[in-house]
């Protein structure tokens, strides 16, 4: 990874939060409340709307490479998705528009006996809705290996 | 669903009934991809998992992140989550059956936020993904 990208903040990007796409997310995990579904059982939840599930906005995460690239990573084999965090601020519903912004909070380099030297990346991303209110903060942790990784 | 879970009627200790998952299948894998926009072929492009040497495709590790945190809004509630971490341990497999758990490990009676941990385990009982989370059970309807 290049070091010298922590630090780095990122061009803002939105996105539309989509009913269907919430529904399509529930169904993927299995989850039948009704929350993500039911338009009049949302409205009157204390989410006021059909809610996205905690870790839906990860999804959204695909929408832009430019943290993912300035990482300068060579070989993604040696990349292993370490840890990913979600901090909610409050709901996010269908029909928000949101701006996301990610930022390489931190590049760490670490010995490791079993997987050699690693490099751990933290990309933060920050969600704001249209009211310029942040919803959600995500971070997930990157770790570049010094060795391939088996099972 | 709807929750009535209250500040004062959660201690340490406390843990919500189990969430079984599977035997999961190939399927249920390209369903998360379509939902979450992860096409890393791994998850579903069976001949390119085993050229990368893979026995078979591999679920991904934010699918397991979805079943625990449903097994967390089931128990504490819809909107009552503040703050959840996932740690990737290791791969699951189709056929694999995954069960979440979860407990409540520390009560911050000030801020009224629950903490506890969570993990997802195969059938074998090997780890997942672990995690911890905080819920703020206070005022909500």
């Amino acid at each position: 990874m290049d070091l010298s990208a922590s630090g780095k903040a990122f061009p803002p990007y939105e996105f539309h939060v989509e009913r269907g796409k919430i529904r399509e997310f529930a169904d993927a995990i299995g989850d039948q409340n009704p929350i993500y579904r039911d338009p009049d059982y949302a409205a009157k939840s204390s989410a006021g709307g059909i809610l996205a599930p905690p870790t839906m906005l990860r999804s959204f995460l695909y929408e832009t490479r430019d943290s993912i690239e300035a990482l300068k990573v060579k070989d993604w084999s040696y990349i292993v998705h370490g840890e990913q965090e979600f901090e909610y601020l409050a709901p996010v519903v269908a029909g928000d528009v949101l701006t996301a912004q990610d930022t390489i909070t931190s590049i760490v380099e670490k010995e490791s006996r079993r997987a050699g030297k690693l490099q751990i990346a933290v990309i933060e991303t920050t969600f704001r809705n249209q009211r310029g209110e942040t919803v959600q903060i995500a971070r997930r942790t990157l770790v570049e290996t010094g060795k391939r990784i088996e099972e | 669903m709807a929750q009535t879970l209250e500040f004062h009627s959660i201690h340490v200790g406390d843990a919500p009934p189990p969430l079984i998952c599977g035997p999961l299948t190939r399927t249920d894998f390209v369903r998360y991809a379509g939902a979450s926009h992860d096409f890393n072929p791994n998850h579903h492009d069976e001949v390119y998992a085993i050229a990368n040497g893979n026995k078979s495709v591999f679920g991904m590790g934010m699918l397991a992140g979805g079943y625990c945190a449903r097994l967390l809004t089931g128990w504490l509630g819809d909107v009552s989550l503040r703050r959840l971490r996932i740690r990737f341990v290791s791969r699951f497999w189709p056929d694999d059956v995954i069960t979440c758990t979860a407990e409540v490990t520390e009560k911050d009676d000030h801020a009224r936020l629950v903490r506890c941990e969570f993990s997802a385990v195969n059938q074998n009982g090997e780890v997942i993904i672990r995690g911890d989370a905080s819920a703020y059970l206070g005022d909500q309807g």
